[in-house]
């Protein structure tokens, strides 16, 4: 199987998609060149109607896509970073998220808003936020976070096929991250977990960027006798509650790590919904290792301080083994 | 395309159906009966009406929500029972009664409707690129309001659609007062029809209390969408009869119009007009008018019982409806 990297793979993903399907069209600001190369080449194969450069309008956006998607085709818009939806939340928390249910189940938003998250990249305050859990909270939406260029092919398959507007968020330090990725399409099924390594004394919930700390983490944990489990969600809406149910029943002890702010995060649901359903299976109380609660700052050794690191994983690991 | 005889009484016949299921929403909310909020569209049956006569079934609408939309729906040929039982809450609504006052009709063309003044701006684009793409030669009529027209997605859109050439005609329901504030306060200039040239697109001004103007300017709008020609703004100039919102106080900021204000716009009246223009050319006949009303409150009639008697719809829907399968 060839090895490339996640953005060639969602690449990948779209131009199947659009040689299946000719409703699937891409629009964005300079997607015709595409940002870290997600869209590039694409409107050489597919022509400049079904790859639209766009001017600097989050609003037009995602309104058009979802208009698009209301009258029958199949956009994927691009959010260039995750930070610039507050310009245009009305269209998909009132509009794409609502419609189908307020017009009685008449029609369908098939659209799929690709979106960066992420520190690492220098880019600041206000391009470089993680903020899955505003999603999360709307009925109506889907929300995909891929952590592998094989997740990532597979989960944009799926998005795009997918009937409803999904949230597909990419993790801007992963896109060159190096994977095995088959060179056929196939889906993924949104709402499913995976366990990207198996163990027996804790479970660590990772998303995006820290599943691969989280798995560093494990194997340092291993080197000290404890057997880490580690889960990637993949979706957090719909969240695959069996797997993450069964793998807290079996290790009785749960670390939830993510790059958003700690308070009010999708740890805060992962950890309620454990509550609610597990808590007789938990020897530990669950943490959570999340950014700390502050804007993310530039300079780049305070940017590296926000990120949860290995070394904080690991920490929390050892506190949840102590009890 | 020149109006025969029948097109043109349809027309008044429209407008006066238009205005009695609005004196019957307005009569429900009344009674108890809508548990909702209404925004009388009275005033603007001309253009709801006139406007909608150019379009085709398989047209896109977006009606504002003056009058929710209903004038825009009627001129379309829906009548009122689906709008008024969606009113009343009930399964027989447009939208099995889980909208309410922002309702699709998409067998109409009707794909949304929205609590937030403005979010059509945008969404009217992706219609428009629907529209494009089937090459049938659909077009998209997007209503909005002087108060609307105040919002940042006007720009975003109207700047997209003119640099990609959507078939969209951008209809302005001038009526002079964005909720309890008049237009002298949230408008710099005489005409909202001025934007157009920013974005170097036709923009005309018309008398919407005049529906045979709003037909021709929407007729002439609508073929050069038709034809590729890309978006165009047009702004009717009408009157709002009544409060903002049925309850509230008609007021302009916080001074009540007065009655005498009220009744020199009603001295327009497009319902009205049209009745005299038509009797003096001898489309329409004393009896034919006596008719049409009749006619009108039979249906009004038939609508309210129809959705009285409908049933609500059933909680267990509640959580089908979210996702598509």
């Amino acid at each position: 199987m060839p090895e490339i990297n996640m953005s060639k793979a969602i690449n990948n993903a779209l131009k199947h998609e659009m040689e299946r399907d000719p409703d699937v069209f891409i629009l964005g600001i300079d997607v015709s060149g595409g940002m870290m190369g997600v869209t590039a080449g694409l409107q050489d194969q597919f022509g400049e109607n079904r790859v639209r450069d766009t001017p600097i309008t989050e609003s037009a956006i995602v309104g058009a896509a979802v208009g698009a998607a209301a009258a029958g085709l199949r956009p994927v818009a691009e959010l260039m970073f995750v930070d610039f939806i507050g310009v245009a939340m009305d269209q998909l928390f009132n509009q794409a998220a609502k419609m189908r249910y307020m017009f009685g189940g008449k029609i369908k938003i098939p659209m799929v808003l690709r979106t960066t998250c992420g520190a690492g990249m220098g880019t600041a305050a206000q391009h470089s936020q993680s903020l899955e859990a505003w999603f999360m909270h709307i009925p109506g939406l889907k929300v995909v976070m891929p952590s592998t260029p094989y997740d990532a092919k597979g989960l944009m398959i799926s998005a795009i096929r997918d009937d409803n507007p999904v949230v597909f968020i990419e993790n801007k330090m992963l896109y060159f991250t190096q994977g095995e990725v088959p060179e056929e399409a196939y889906t993924i099924p949104i709402g499913s977990a995976d366990i990207k390594r198996e163990g027996e004394d804790v479970t660590i919930v990772a998303t995006g960027q820290m599943v691969s700390r989280a798995l560093n983490a494990a194997e340092s944990a291993s080197a000290e006798g404890i057997s880490v489990e580690v889960l990637d969600p993949r979706s957090l809406l719909p969240l695959d509650e069996g797997t993450l149910l069964e793998s807290v029943r079996k290790t009785h002890r749960m670390v939830i790590v993510h790059e958003e702010v700690k308070n009010a995060g999708s740890g805060a649901e992962i950890a309620a919904t454990v509550g609610e359903k597990a808590f007789g299976y938990l020897d530990a109380p669950i943490l959570r290792v999340g950014g700390p609660f502050c804007p993310i700052p530039f300079s780049q050794k305070l940017e590296a301080e926000f990120i949860p690191s290995e070394g904080k994983i690991l920490d929390a690991i050892k506190t949840v083994m102590k009890s | 395309m020149k109006l025969e005889k029948d097109d043109l009484i349809l027309l008044y016949r429209n407008m006066v159906r238009t205005r009695k299921l609005d004196e019957l929403t307005i009569k429900g909310l009344q009674e108890g009966k809508v548990l909702s909020f209404y925004h009388s569209g009275q005033g603007s049956e001309g253009l709801a009406v006139g406007s909608a006569a150019c379009l085709r079934k398989d047209d896109y609408l977006w009606g504002h929500h003056r009058g929710h939309g209903i004038g825009y729906l009627i001129g379309k040929g829906l009548d009122g029972k689906a709008f008024l039982a969606e009113h009343y809450g009930k399964v027989t609504g447009s939208c099995l009664g889980i909208s309410g006052f922002h309702f699709a009709e998409p067998e109409y063309g009707a794909l949304g409707a929205a609590g937030t003044i403005g979010s059509q701006f945008p969404i009217s684009l992706g219609w428009g690129l629907a529209a494009k793409k089937t090459g049938k030669q659909q077009v998209v009529l997007a209503c909005f309001g002087d108060g609307g027209s105040n919002r940042g997605t006007l720009h975003e859109a109207f700047n997209l659609a003119a640099v990609w050439k959507l078939p969209i005609v951008w209809l302005c329901d001038n009526n002079g007062m964005a909720q309890y504030t008049p237009i002298k306060d949230t408008y710099p200039k005489d005409d909202i029809a001025d934007l157009a040239g920013g974005y170097n697109m036709p923009g005309v001004v018309v008398d919407g209390m005049d529906i045979m103007a709003v037909y021709e300017a929407v007729e002439a709008a609508v073929d050069r969408a038709r034809a590729g020609g890309g978006p165009s703004l047009i702004e009717a100039k009408t009157a709002r009869y009544r409060s903002h919102s049925e309850g509230s106080p008609d007021v302009s900021h916080t001074v009540t119009r007065s009655e005498a204000e009220i009744a020199e716009l009603k001295k327009r009246d497009p319902i009205e007009t049209f009745k005299i223009k038509l009797l003096k050319q001898g489309v329409l006949t004393e009896e034919m008018v006596d008719q049409i009303n009749k006619e009108a409150d039979e249906e009004i009639i038939e609508t309210e019982k129809f959705s009285l008697d409908s049933p609500p719809p059933e909680p267990s829907i509640l959580n089908k409806l979210i996702y598509a399968e």
